[in-house]
């Protein structure tokens, strides 16, 4: 199909931002975005989102108990981790859901994000080929660095950015990836070669963040720093696929990316804090004779009730789910 | 007649147990908590007592760990 609008003439006299500017504004936008959306008091300038639309996507995300201030919670703490696309993904959904409330169509909407995503990324397209609602909505997603909006001398015109055209992009398109950044050595050294505040950010979710330089953060993964992030309910699997998803090209092509004893450090260190498992359930014995107890123990495998046996002993422990059950069996046995 | 007994079955390995069995004993008679040892990793144990292992771990825990001053 061809789309409704074509990109602006090259006659019309208006300096466009060049690729990389439109990388680094749709950066800026998106990461200003997601600082405020975790209440950090690092963020400099307040998007233009209504304090409802930002109360309404930090819905499962943050939570607030009374007077305390908002924390963030597992879902919160699990997002951060997630890569760009899937982050993106979820605000886009929570903002088409919110839709019919403010008076927007949810299938317009849809329909005019998929659009979006096929335009071609730097290519400046008039306003006036939009409709009210979409004019309103073009403010909404530039700032979330979706799209620049510009102003020339008599008409406006918005740009797509690559956060945009991604959306249409499957997540395992490896060019959609953007450049790692954190090393991560055999000592439990960090180096994050960034200046980003929520790479920071990031990084003090599970490490303990030592220096930070105009364009370097370094930091130490320890076991303190590992705890802290495993109470808050970040599971190791999460934070080494991080650490693998963002590391630095100079490491990324070696493998593993992130070193072995590193790795395998962050599992155990989980594993420690899980070493005994306890659950509520009914201890049998007396078996009136070894037919019985081999029955009882049958019937509990077939429930999916039986945690231990002792053959030599006739002692059988089974789930407390299953214990009413197990009576009512045991009793017609007799 | 087959007898049966509520309580929590405890799955760990062999330091944890002698841990668990060991704070059993030092606990006076009527705070005992162990109804049964069932084998080198399993513990039967009165209900309601998780919490309160489960604290008696971490503590256990914290106490291993050397944090240098800041």
């Amino acid at each position: 199909g061809v789309l409704p609008r074509e990109p602006m003439h090259s006659s019309i006299t208006v300096r466009l931002p060049t690729l990389e500017e439109l990388d680094a504004y749709a950066l800026e936008q998106w990461e200003c975005f997601l600082l405020q959306l975790i209440s950090s008091s690092q963020v400099e300038r307040q998007t233009n989102f209504s304090s409802s639309m930002m109360t309404i996507f930090q819905r499962g995300l943050l939570s607030q108990r009374d007077k305390e201030a908002l924390r963030l919670t597992v879902h919160g703490f699990q997002f951060l981790l997630m890569d760009t696309n899937a982050q993106l993904w979820y605000i886009i959904r929570e903002y088409i859901l919110n839709s019919e409330d403010r008076g927007v169509d949810t299938a317009d909407l849809i329909s005019f994000l998929l659009e979006l995503s096929f335009h071609v990324s730097g290519e400046a397209y008039n306003i006036n080929t939009l409709n009210e609602i979409q004019r309103i909505v073009i403010k909404d997603l530039a700032d979330l660095g979706l799209l620049k909006l510009q102003q020339g001398r008599k008409e406006s015109w918005f740009i797509p950015t690559k956060l945009v055209t991604n959306l249409s992009v499957t997540l395992s398109d490896s060019s959609s990836r953007k450049q790692g950044f954190v090393v991560v050595e055999t000592n439990f050294r960090t180096y994050a070669y960034s200046s980003s505040k929520l790479h920071c950010e990031i990084l003090r979710l599970f490490s303990r963040v030592e220096y930070q330089l105009p364009n370097l953060i370094v930091g130490a993964i320890t076991k303190e720093s590992l705890y802290n992030a495993f109470e808050n309910g970040i599971t190791a699997d999460q934070i080494i696929s991080f650490l693998q998803q963002n590391a630095h090209p100079r490491v990324a092509e070696k493998l593993p990316s992130v070193p072995e004893n590193v790795t395998d450090q962050i599992r155990l260190w989980e594993a420690d804090l899980n070493r005994v498992e306890m659950v509520s359930s009914n201890f049998y014995d007396e078996f009136p004779s070894r037919d019985v107890f081999e029955s009882a123990c049958d019937y509990a495998r077939e429930n999916g009730g039986h945690l231990w046996e002792d053959s030599k002993r006739m002692r059988l422990v089974v789930k407390a789910e299953i214990h009413m059950q197990m009576r009512e069996y045991l009793r017609r046995q007799k | 007649m087959v007898n049966a007994t509520k309580g929590l079955l405890i799955s760990c390995d062999i330091p944890m147990a002698q841990f668990i069995i060991n704070m059993n004993a030092s606990l006076p008679a009527s705070q005992r908590f162990i109804i049964h040892v069932l084998d080198n990793t399993h513990l039967f144990v009165q209900p309601n007592v998780e919490q309160m292992i489960r604290s008696a771990i971490s503590e256990f825990r914290d106490q291993n760990s050397y944090e240098k001053p800041a």
